[in-house]
């Protein structure tokens, strides 16, 4: 029952040896098949029921070509992006070709076959068109939509059970399953889907996804018919190599030769300490090879990233560290030479549980890699990770409703969001999530009881260099019922790394019953720990790694950082050597450059 | 001095003036239903001189002097970028912002969002309130209106004294659920003006935009707080000027939902002004379109930089409520929905890494296109236009320039030609394919928004290069029907005069329907019409002319849109009452979306009326020619390439067409602003109602 990821993300057979088609009229239909892909998102945005999907964007489009080959996309968060091409192979190739006929439209969700972890469901159809050349009508492209749903069956509402022991006490598998079948409902199957799920919208968002698909599959069907087979796939084996070859240019530029890194997790759910990643990145002329041999292979660990997954991070770090205008497609990921180990953390045997490991160790490999990096491309090095752990869940009974209620604290705030250089970070997330569009205490307050007192930036909490790491949230939020409080907690031993002799963000720390008498501060899982009517929680979010040597930051930067309350004055002498007089109180504040030259000496030559 | 002797025909005359970046265009419907246009350049810096010179102009055309002129209008209608211009030029007001303690960052923090994933060098926007601008007041109100912390009246002086020594002149108060219970922003506004009453302007985020959630309010809140002053300012200069003359009305403006405001209105909301450039033209082309039968189309207007689209269902250009970003700052105003994507005549050509893009950087006016020869040096839309052959030599722009085709060529060979390796003329068709392709998607996609399938519309083209590319465009989007209205050159002057006034006011109020309490849902609706009618007094409608419509706005819980459903009569009984609005609710559901949950209880989040104030319409929106016969309208010939090589192709001069004029594709109708391009295959035919209709299957 063991699938071979890695076999399933080996490079596919090209559709079209040598194609002939046009610069421009690939370009045309890539981006015809763009628009598609927007279009699909869309309608899942537009039908969709709850607010995880209709609102938070956590949603991919995209179009594969009937090798499973990635096309193009539409994407939510990059980190994402491929997630929805093994699953398609994997029903490829466990159904045959035969089985995908015109007008069905398929689902699977399942870590071991190619998805990210359970709660992120794949629905995906094919397009038919007739071939002039054979006169038969057969499959030419795939339209695929992933959606991460609120809740997949198993232990524990909301998909994150971390102290499940295999992937089954995670949730519900379904491998592949086709649910229209040539046009017509398998209401068996929709049931059997709609009843092994705890929400209620749950049957609704997965309609939503099903209607994009089958949008997607009729609108490339009239981009199929305007342009002709033979050009449309033409133009894709055209837009894959092309994203190859540009992928190998940036890399060419590089310099060559072997780069290493490692970085850490605290500790899996269970509280296994320190997992560690190892990378060695090895540029070779044009050829990029990505290494984590070396990487924490204890078999006891909780939390795995399954090889998709370690894949889909990989990618998304390398996209943000060239051209943001390359193509990402199949030639983007088939241009990176990934070796993982099997039975490492990145790698598990069949039926680790995945549910955090998804994030952690998922997001880390980010952070490996640019830490790896940075060392030659130090000026595109910016971590693109969260140390989210899993949601802060809370659950107990709404006293408006007498029903329970499970809040997945999907609020805004800010942290481990890494200066670049020549910019401050800002905002409150790495730029990979800024398609996210996280709720507010306007939105939830209504739906849950609960308050938001706070979610202000942390002073000195952005980690200090030339350029300014993100200040993390100082996040207060205050239960108005009696409630429990299920999460994982990393970031507080290792928090967000500086770069290029930047300092570290904050780390984070989460504790419950804050400012009660009987404060619980998170170690590294609350499993339901009680919350009182009344009594809050406060989650100091770790702030993002500063880029360059703080002692380099121009003293006028320092005082306006000073002035706004990011930085505090005695972090301005401390992080960054700047001495300042005056008082922030009545506006008076000055620098003291003989005396900011004389501490910043010092520390220098202290060094 | 008047020298008619039948009477001063221009009493009761409405005015329409839109300021453009170029030119400021006037506009005057006489009670008979006469149209004058006229036009002036647009005074930069005061933007209002022009507007004078302008109505000094129309008043000559009358034998008029200014204040008789002046004396006698009806209505005048202004459409200004005075908003959009302090946003672009970022020189409005210093800016302070009170705000509830805990959420001082949301506007930096943007809920998460930022506009670039791929780019982590993607720089911040510009700030409007730096965070030492910024104050956190202890207050909160809960999402029901209840106080969990009084307002600490001191730290709201202590706040306002601050802002004022660090140069704040324009001050925002921005306070959770304000919207439900806006007591401490109210006191919070009394203890400002006690503090600091020369404070230039304060903008309360309950009054500016009535409803959640906290982002939103308070993106909107800043940016009208650094408009506010200098807009009204404006508008206030401009009232006074227009006063001076003799004018006796009232001066309304433009708002980017269609609808117009008095200044009192303007002076406290002035960011519904924001992104209203583009609304005048929808509103023309909505006209030019009923004129012609057609109620369901897609508007589109390419000129020199942007290629606008908005859909128009029922005659009605769709509104945007949510996710209207303006200058990286969100603007929760209902707006007119137009959506702009980097495709103009002035757009870029050039070849990167063997791969042909097309703007949006754009050449813009100046040193534009080459073949414009102001000294623009790169390839760009126009110039593949001219090479291909659908632009006129001379006479181009109202015969105001030449066109050099040779730099055209030039330019489309250096930058697209030599570097793919083909000749001029594939490369210059390539351009074509890139950027009409561009234009299809973008307008696919914003027809995704709404769910609507091109192939069920009609394209209503217009801008200087529209009519040049409409046909391209309609066969990517599959449509067949293309509408050019003659009218195309005034639609933004136009817009001013035919749009019915509109008011679409909300009032947040979050419940489950099953403990609605109906009186407080009436009581806001009742507030909502006396604002209403307030905001309609000015417009001296009469009463029966304004139509308003009452909805509760619900949703399933959850549910990030808000569904529209008309509110039941109060005569109802409280229960047969909430019935009938649930059973909307499901109904309204189920046909919009496809679905219902009729065993949930539905959440009410607020209410809602928009008002319709029906103006007079024109009776013709321009003057057409004599000739019928469309061949005695031919002025010579020209080699022109749509796809498969040159084919020679007749020239025609539009002007002179009579309604009932028709040619056939391939052929080139040329007006004085464009050229309605006719492809071989199609044909076109002048209407009675003023537009051309093309047809692509001829």
């Amino acid at each position: 029952m063991a699938v071979d990821l890695i076999e399933l993300a080996r490079p596919r057979r090209r559709t079209v040896t040598d194609p002939q088609v046009d610069p421009v009229t690939a370009e045309v239909v890539r981006g015809a098949m763009e628009t598609v892909c927007f279009e699909m998102a869309t309608y899942v945005s537009r039908t969709a029921t709850t607010p995880i999907l209709n609102q938070s964007n956590e949603r991919n489009a995209t179009v594969l070509d009937a090798q499973g080959r990635l096309a193009a996309l539409s994407v939510g968060i990059p980190q994402f992006m491929l997630t929805s091409t093994l699953p398609v192979r994997f029903a490829l190739e466990f159904l045959g070709v035969a089985e995908f006929r015109e007008g069905d439209v398929f689902v699977a969700n399942d870590p071991y076959h190619g998805g990210g972890h359970l709660p992120d469901y794949n629905v995906f159809a094919p397009v038919f068109a007739d071939d002039p050349l054979t006169g038969v009508r057969r499959m030419v492209l795939i339209a695929s939509i992933q959606c991460h749903h609120g809740d997949t069956g198993g232990a524990v509402p909301g998909g994150y059970n971390v102290t499940a022991n295999d992937v089954w006490g995670e949730g519900v598998r379904w491998p592949v399953i086709k649910v229209i079948d040539q046009g017509v409902e398998r209401r068996d199957v929709l049931y059997a889907l709609q009843v092994n799920n705890r929400l209620p919208d749950y049957i609704g968002d997965l309609r939503a996804q099903i209607g994009a698909a089958q949008l997607g599959s009729r609108r490339l069907g009239q981009i199929v018919e305007r342009h002709g087979i033979g050009v449309v796939e033409e133009s894709v084996d055209f837009m894959i190599d092309y994203a190859a070859e540009r992928f190998r240019e940036e890399v060419a530029a590089w310099p060559d030769g072997t780069y290493e890194a490692d970085c850490w997790v605290d500790h899996d759910p269970l509280g296994h300490q320190d997992v560690h990643l190892h990378v060695a990145i090895t540029v070779d002329g044009d050829r990029l090879r990505i290494d984590f041999t070396g990487t924490d292979a204890r078999q006891d660990l909780q939390a795995w990233s399954t090889f998709g997954n370690t894949r889909g991070y990989t990618v998304a770090q390398i996209a943000a560290m060239m051209d943001p205008e390359i193509p990402k497609n199949e030639g983007f990921f088939e241009a990176i030479d990934l070796i993982v180990p099997q039975g490492c953390v990145l790698n598990p045997h069949a039926n680790r549980p995945v549910s955090a490991g998804t994030h952690h160790p998922g997001a880390e490999v980010g952070e490996v890699i640019a830490l790896a990096l940075q060392h030659v491309l130090a000026h595109k090095a910016v971590p693109q990770v969260y140390k989210t752990g899993i949601p802060t869940v809370i659950s107990g009974i709404d006293p408006r409703t007498g029903q329970t209620f499970t809040d997945h604290s999907a609020e805004v705030y800010a942290g481990w969001c890494n200066a670049a250089e020549g910019m401050d970070a800002w905002g409150a997330q790495a730029a990979a999530f800024g398609n996210l569009w996280k709720a507010t205490a306007e939105i939830n307050e209504s739906l849950y009881p609960h308050i938001q007192w706070s979610r202000d930036y942390r002073i000195d909490s952005g980690g200090p260099g030339q350029w300014r790491g993100l200040c993390g949230s100082h996040y207060v939020k205050e239960v108005r019922v009696d409630a429990r409080v299920y999460t994982y907690v990393v970031g507080m031993k290792y928090p967000m790394p500086g770069i290029a002799g930047g300092r570290p963000g904050e780390p984070n720390q989460l504790t419950i019953r804050y400012g009660s008498d009987d404060p619980f501060v998170v170690a590294h899982t609350a499993d339901w720990v009680p919350i009182g009517a009344g009594q809050k929680l406060c989650y100091d979010y770790g702030g993002g790694g500063g880029w360059g040597d703080p002692l380099d930051r121009q003293a006028q930067a320092v005082l306006d950082d000073v002035l706004d309350e990011y930085v505090s004055t005695e972090g301005a002498r401390r992080d960054y050597g700047v001495v300042l007089t005056g008082s922030l109180d009545d506006l008076t504040l000055a620098i003291d450059p003989a005396a900011t030259e004389a501490l910043r000496a010092e520390r220098r030559t202290g060094r | 001095m008047s020298t008619t002797d039948i009477g001063p025909p221009h009493l009761g005359s409405r005015i329409g003036v839109d300021v453009g970046g170029t030119f400021t265009d006037l506009i005057c419907i006489t009670p008979d239903g006469q149209v004058l246009l006229d036009k002036t350049p647009t005074t930069p810096d005061d933007q209002s001189i022009g507007v004078m010179t302008g109505l000094a102009q129309l008043a000559e055309r009358f034998g008029l002097d200014l204040g008789t002129f002046c004396a006698g209008l009806g209505t005048v209608v202004h459409g200004t970028t005075t908003a959009d211009n302090t946003m672009i030029e970022q020189d409005g007001a210093a800016v302070g912002l009170l705000v509830t303690e805990g959420h001082r960052d949301e506007i930096e923090m943007r809920r998460v969002h930022k506009e670039q994933i791929w780019d982590p060098s993607y720089p911040a926007p510009f700030p409007i309130a730096r965070r030492r601008n910024r104050i956190a007041i202890p207050e909160r109100v809960d999402f029901e209106g209840e106080v969990l912390v009084p307002l600490d009246e001191d730290a709201v002086r202590a706040g306002v004294r601050r802002l004022r020594q660090l140069g704040a002149e324009s001050l925002a108060v921005m306070f959770l659920f304000s919207f439900v219970n806006p007591d401490h922003e109210r006191r919070a506004r009394e203890l400002i003006l006690e503090e600091y009453p020369e404070v230039t302007h304060i903008s309360l985020s309950h009054e500016v935009m009535p409803r959640g959630p906290e982002f939103e309010r308070t993106s909107t809140t800043l940016v009208n707080a650094y408009v506010a002053p200098r807009v009204s300012s404006y508008v206030g200069g401009l009232s006074r000027r227009l006063r001076d003359a003799g004018y006796e009305g009232e001066l309304l403006i433009m708002a980017s939902t269609g609808g117009v405001m008095p200044p009192a209105t303007v002076a406290r909301r002035a960011v519904a002004l924001l992104g209203s450039g583009p609304t005048g033209g929808v509103m023309g082309a909505a006209a030019a379109a009923r004129r012609a039968g057609r109620s369901d189309f897609v508007a589109v207007d390419m000129g020199g930089t942007s290629f606008d689209i908005c859909l128009v269902r029922n005659g009605e250009p769709e509104i945007s409520i949510d996710w209207n970003w303006r200058y990286r700052y969100y603007i929760g105003m209902p707006m007119v929905d137009v959506q702009a994507v980097g495709a103009g005549g002035g757009s870029i050509a050039r070849v990167r890494q063997g791969s042909l893009l097309v703007g949006p950087e754009s050449a813009g006016s100046s040193p534009g296109p080459a073949c414009y020869g102001r000294g623009g040096t790169v390839a760009t839309v126009t110039d593949a236009d001219a090479v291909l052959g659908f632009l006129p030599l001379t006479g181009f722009a109202g015969g105001l320039m030449t066109l050099d085709l040779a730099a055209a060529r030039a330019v489309v060979n250096a930058d697209v030609a030599e570097p793919l390796g083909i000749d001029v003329i594939d490369a210059a068709w390539g351009i074509e394919r890139i950027v009409n392709a561009n234009m299809a998607n973008a307008t696919r996609r914003v027809l995704a928004g709404s769910g609507v399938d091109p192939r069920h519309l009609d394209l209503i083209a217009y801008g200087g290069n529209g009519p040049v590319h409409a046909w391209a465009i309609a066969a990517e989007l599959g449509l067949d029907r293309i509408l050019v209205p003659k009218a195309a050159p005034a639609f933004s002057a136009l817009g001013l005069l035919v749009s019915d006034y509109k008011v679409d006011l909300t009032r947040s109020y979050v419940t489950p329907l099953s403990r609605l309490d109906l009186d407080h849902l009436h009581a806001l609706l009742a507030d909502l019409e006396a604002e209403v009618t307030d905001e309609l007094d000015p417009t001296g409608l009469p009463a029966e002319a304004v139509v308003r419509s009452r909805y509760v706005q619900m949703a399933y819980a959850g549910q990030n849109f808000d569904m529209s459903v008309p509110a039941p009569s109060r005569d109802l009984p409280a229960d047969a009452e909430l019935m009938e609005l649930a059973e909307r609710f499901h109904d309204r559901h189920e046909a919009d979306r496809g679905f219902s949950f009729r065993d949930q209880d539905p959440t009410v989040r607020g209410v809602r009326i928009t008002a319709l104030g029906r103006v007079a319409k024109p009776l013709t929106l321009a003057q057409l020619g004599t000739v019928t016969d469309a061949g005695e309208a031919q002025t010579g010939s020209r080699p022109v390439h749509f796809g498969d090589g040159f084919v020679d192709t007749p020239v025609f001069d539009g002007s002179t067409f009579a309604s009932g004029a028709h040619v056939r594709g391939p052929a080139l109708v040329e007006e004085p602003f464009t050229v309605v391009v006719v492809p071989p295959g199609a044909s076109l035919r002048l209407g009675e109602h003023t537009s051309y209709e093309l047809s692509l299957d001829g």
